[in-house]
């Protein structure tokens, strides 16, 4: 019943980590008509602009979703007015430059973070999902690691039949971000939860880990991921409800597949209940007797499992007297 | 002056996520690492993790592209207090980051935009300099951009602004030579113009670094070997006086940390040939 968990690829080497430098993504050149916007007098025409003014007019011209033109046009200012030509290129050209990349490095922090999402999209729709993302959720943060964390919703948002399998894997992939980046905790050791007395162990409560994630998903989004991650080329799957806990060890993360009973206690203890509450949630719950006898025998198999997993970085025992 | 009296690190080259398996097992002898401050922000997982094993081997300095030292938004505390702990827990021997703005109005556009070369802006940014430099408790390092536009309400070049502002601010500069190369070929000036304007004695650091050219201007890129012009504009600087630690950025198609470091490596061999040619 207790899946062997798969284990991730490496991330070690495949840049799960955005990196970002001061280079510039290249840009497909425009084709130049030949001639040179005239210099426009600075005092004359724009001596008014402020920085603040001049800074916001060059932010709105580069992160226009359609181009520099439509850009200006929105700022209000005509673009000679406020970029001088370049040697050998017009102002619209220089700033093209920083459109084009504005788009492209951001593109590329998605394309980074949700891979398996760009395969199930393919280039063309996934570059289009990101640049409406983009327009959507400009980044506000010195750094890059957050700005695909509305991805899951942006997807179920969409008018689209595949939305909610598109939502369902984002969220697999964001997962996998948050629980790389989060602070590691020494796990709970068996020999920590041996100590405790058995009669106490009704009212404990176990701490989960903070790079222990719970998911359940409308989409058997997993075995996608896996065969993808295993350069097959999966097709896209029918609605099939799957539970899974994504999780970390050391450095290397983990998924593993939970049964419907498994990912309900799980869940509860990931809550806060005590482990006599959660229990006796998940005896309520299932109603066929034969069904019950086999969880009965599992459950220690299951908390053996998620122990060595560490799933758990304590555990709070209010009274060891008991 | 003399740079701050900040450590002469040698050759170095900037840390990357593909040569971390090289770097931790192989311990190349690389004289120090340039850390790309913002990816070891907000994380407190394997990124970090990585970069406490380096900084233990290495000599290792903090390079930061979103500070936005030049935008009209309010410097983010923030930030500023996470880069400062960053530093202190590595033991990064300075903090740099670019002559620019990032964004304004709360967005981040993640590229170093140009600023306008006017006594607004300059007043501005070295305002601000001063700030970061209280709040650090050590002087800031600033490097030159490259640009593809610039404003037309700049009243002096973007060498007399440099100048301006590393004296009115009384900062470190990092003086990326590719940079200069780039721009002065976007903007049709002459570097070596560019270089004889500014105060060597600040020069804290040189940046390295490949580009591509497209004929009608060049990009930033930073693919690739550094050309022999870039070369060349080294040797001018180190001729004019400036003596700081050279550091190889390779950002694109990044080859394994063997060729990166052999390429840096060949700053030493400039460096000698500038000063046979010039004694």
């Amino acid at each position: 019943m207790n899946e062997k968990p798969e284990l991730l690829a490496s991330r070690v080497d495949d840049g799960l980590v955005f990196e970002r430098a001061s280079a510039t993504p290249i840009a497909k050149p425009r084709k130049s008509d030949g001639r040179q916007a005239p210099r426009v007098s600075a005092q004359s025409v724009v001596a008014a602009l402020s920085l603040a003014e001049q800074q916001r007019w060059l932010q709105t011209v580069i992160t226009h979703p359609e181009s520099v033109e439509a850009g200006a046009a929105l700022a209000g200012e005509l673009t000679e007015h406020v970029i001088s030509p370049g040697a050998m290129t017009s102002a619209v050209e220089g700033l093209d430059v920083y459109h084009h990349a504005y788009r492209a490095r951001l593109i590329e922090c998605l394309v980074d973070d949700y891979p398996a999402l760009h395969y199930a999209l393919g280039a063309e729709a996934f570059a289009a999902l990101a640049g409406s993302y983009i327009a959507r959720h400009p980044s506000r943060s010195p750094n890059l690691n957050a700005f695909g964390s509305h991805m899951e919703s942006f997807c179920r948002a969409h008018e689209d039949p595949q939305a909610g399998f598109w939502a369902d894997l984002a969220r697999l992939e964001w997962t996998l971000v948050e629980i790389l980046h989060a602070e590691d905790a020494p796990p709970l050791a068996a020999e920590q939860l041996a100590r405790a007395p058995t009669a106490a162990w009704a009212g404990a409560r176990l701490l989960p880990s903070h790079t222990l994630r719970v998911c359940r998903f409308e989409h058997p989004v997993n075995a996608f991921f896996q065969a993808f991650k295993n350069d097959e080329t999966p097709p896209l799957p029918a609605p099939a409800p799957i539970a899974l806990a994504v999780y970390r060890q050391g450095f290397t993360l983990w998924r593993m597949v939970l049964t419907p009973a498994m990912a309900d206690l799980l869940e509860d203890l990931v809550r806060g209940a005590t482990l006599g509450d959660a229990l006796g949630a998940m005896e309520r719950r299932i109603q066929d007797p034969a069904a019950l006898s086999e969880v009965a025998r599992d459950v220690m198999a299951w908390f053996s499992s998620w122990v060595q997993g560490g799933f758990f970085r304590g555990v709070e025992i209010t009274d060891w007297s008991t | 002056m003399k740079r701050f009296d900040l450590p002469q690190l040698g050759i170095g080259v900037g840390l990357r996520t593909t040569h971390y398996r090289d770097i931790l097992q192989g311990k190349p002898a690389v004289d120090w690492f340039e850390v790309l401050s913002e990816n070891y922000m907000q994380t407190r997982g394997r990124p970090l993790a990585i970069l406490d094993q380096v900084a233990e081997r290495y000599p290792v300095v903090l390079h930061g592209v979103s500070m936005s030292i030049g935008s009209t938004d309010p410097l983010d505390r923030g930030y500023l207090g996470e880069l400062k702990a960053l530093r202190d827990r590595i033991g990064a021997r300075w903090v740099s980051d670019h002559i620019c703005w990032t964004g304004a109005h709360g967005k981040n556009t993640h590229d170093l935009l140009p600023l306008p070369l006017t006594e607004e802006a300059l007043r501005h940014t070295a305002r601000r300099v001063r700030e970061v430099q209280d709040f650090l408790g050590a002087p800031l390092v600033l490097e030159n951009v490259s640009s593809y536009a610039s404003f037309a309400a700049s009243t002096m070049t973007e060498w007399e602004f440099v100048a301006a502002l590393a004296r009115e601010a009384d900062c470190g500069l990092l003086l990326d030579v590719n940079n200069v190369y780039v721009s002065a070929r976007n903007h049709g000036f002459n570097p070596e113009d560019y270089l004889r304007a500014l105060p060597m004695d600040r020069v804290v650091q040189f940046h390295v670094a490949g580009h591509s050219d497209l004929g009608t201007h060049v990009i930033d890129t930073h693919v690739g070997p550094v050309p022999d012009p870039v070369w060349g504009l080294l040797q001018a600087a180190r001729a004019l006086g400036a003596q700081a630690p050279v550091l190889l950025e390779w950002d694109a198609s990044i080859p394994p940390l063997a060729v990166v470091h052999a390429e840096a490596l060949r700053a030493e061999a400039f460096l000698r040939e500038g000063e046979r040619m010039a004694s």
